[in-house]
């Protein structure tokens, strides 16, 4: 019965197409509107693993197996959870033009703006494919486990949307959240496994990589993905709460202080 | 909701807070923790209700700073009120001078987006998006981006968008002072013809003639009240009697 109610829901409003448009013009925004237009969004990833291929493997020498793919999936779950929550700080004031003259859902602005981002995570997972499986010497190949690869990134899309929604709600009261977060940010960084070995990050930080979801999802993604093996669904299981946790309290905080985002921003 | 009502707010009201300091960074609030900012409270709309049924044109007049656009921005859904409860039915919009579309996107966007945020499916958009765009007048900047419109055209563009992809309950804030004379004429018409017959139309206007041509009643605020709601005559009396 839920479901035929949601499904009635959808078919006669125009929500689900709504989203998809705003997803869209937002994508044509951010890649169609420089140069290199869509490459960019390719050449992103790719640049950042050149450099953190360097100083890792051929300076530091670091004797991690196909180095380059298991810097390409954690970079590419890494800026899709950047661009979510560091790019979407202002969003309120950004698309203000979307709700200061009709009483349209906030929350629907934030899902469509991710799920733009997601269309370019997409384009890159697909580029980390081809390149794992074609280009990758020490590839393991395809697995079945590779499907889990669709909780885990769900689970992002969660813990972003979460984080989204809390920091573009305390722009509102603290307009200096932009800088906070990109110092925080850049400490999180390094307190995930993207181009440490697993081994070497669990004996620095014990049980840190249950602390911190970001860590979890990509220590998932690459088990899915690179050892043809599950996740670890205990350490899935807690990324999935924070993600949750996180969720809840963006909305109640988009409820409290997102209401007046008309009048303050 | 009762049958055949738009629009039932029951003891609204909205104040402002604003402050004379910035107390807007985590930094300045951390160090002024026991210094609080001196704050200053504006009663923009003392407690009102107010019930507008289905269908009809209700202008809303008063002097500059009596309370018009919180109104009709707290009925709109845009502010939320202190106090109180707003029931509407149905999709709302708000038109006034440059609200509502994206200086980012092209003319072509901006009807496919606002058509969609009033409720339209894209294959209504479709349909309507020639129409609007002639209406406009912007057939030769279709695929422009509209930061490098003039002011006329922007707004003769919202226009056309609240005329054509229009919401269950209007909100039009002085929408008659948009574009040139051949503009204005243009709008009138569109006005007199039966685009307001089955909208709920709240209508705010400096302009006696265009409140006493088209509304069934209208509201007199002063300071932030409804000092009068009903007769449009009476209330353009009160409102000329107030400007003396």
């Amino acid at each position: 019965m839920i479901l035929r109610i949601v499904n009635d829901w959808f078919r006669q409003s125009n929500k689900l197409e709504r989203l998809w448009l705003l997803a869209k013009i937002e994508f044509k925004l951010r890649y169609y509107e420089n140069k290199l237009g869509l490459l960019w969004a390719l050449l992103k990833p790719l640049l950042d693993i050149i450099i953190y291929y360097i100083a890792f493997k051929i300076i530091l020498k670091n004797d991690i197996p196909a180095f380059a793919s298991f810097l390409f999936i954690g970079l590419i779950l890494w800026n899709f959870f950047l661009e979510s929550t560091t790019g979407t700080i202002q969003i309120l004031s950004v698309k203000k033009y979307l709700y200061e003259y009709s009483n349209m859902n906030k929350l629907e602005i934030y899902i469509s703006t991710l799920l733009s981002n997601s269309i370019g995570f997409f384009f890159n997972f697909i580029m980390f494919l081809l390149f794992y499986n074609i280009f990758e010497k020490e590839s393991s190949g395809l697995s079945v486990y590779n499907v889990w690869i669709i909780a885990v990134f769900v689970n992002l899309f969660i813990l972003s949307l979460g984080m989204s929604l809390i920091l573009s709600t305390l722009y509102i009261v603290a307009k200096d959240i932009n800088q906070i977060w990109t110092v925080f940010t850049s400490f999180l960084f390094f307190l995930s496994p993207i181009f440490y070995k697993l081994s070497t990050f669990k004996s620095a930080l014990p049980h840190f990589d249950y602390g911190n979801p970001v860590a979890g999802i990509i220590i998932n993604a690459r088990k899915i993905m690179m050892e043809q093996s599950p996740p670890d669904f205990r350490l899935m299981g807690f990324d999935y709460v924070y993600a949750i946790i996180l969720l809840i309290i963006g909305l109640l905080f988009l409820n409290r202080l997102g209401s007046t985002a008309a009048e303050k921003l | 909701m009762e049958n055949g009502i738009a629009i039932s707010a029951k003891n609204i009201s909205k104040t402002f807070h604003i402050f004379e300091d910035s107390h807007n960074t985590v930094k300045h609030r951390l160090f002024n923790l026991f210094n609080p900012p001196t704050r200053k409270d504006v009663p923009a709309l003392k407690a009102t209700s107010i019930e507008i049924k289905r269908g009809e044109c209700i202008g809303l007049i008063g002097r500059n700073g009596c309370g018009k656009t919180t109104l009709t921005k707290v009925l709109a859904g845009v502010y939320p009120t202190d106090t109180g409860n707003i029931r509407i039915t149905g999709s709302t919009m708000l038109m006034s001078l440059g609200v509502g579309m994206s200086h980012e996107l092209t003319a072509r966007e901006n009807v496919y987006v606002s058509g969609s945020v009033l409720g339209l499916k894209i294959k209504e958009v479709d349909q309507l998006f020639d129409k609007v765009i002639e209406f406009a007048e912007v057939r030769d900047f279709v695929d422009t981006k509209i930061k490098f419109f003039s002011a006329g055209m922007m707004a003769r563009l919202a226009f056309s968008i609240a005329v054509n992809a229009g919401a269950d309950v209007m909100f039009l804030d002085e929408i008659f002072s948009v574009g040139d004379m051949k503009f204005q004429e243009k709008a009138i018409k569109v006005f007199e013809s039966s685009w307001i017959n089955g909208k709920t139309v709240v209508l705010v206007s400096h302009g006696m003639n265009i409140i006493s041509q088209y509304c069934n009643r209208a509201v007199f605020m002063k300071d932030g009240r409804i000092e009068f709601f009903g007769d449009t005559q009476k209330a353009i009396e009160l409102y000329t009697a107030d400007n003396q």
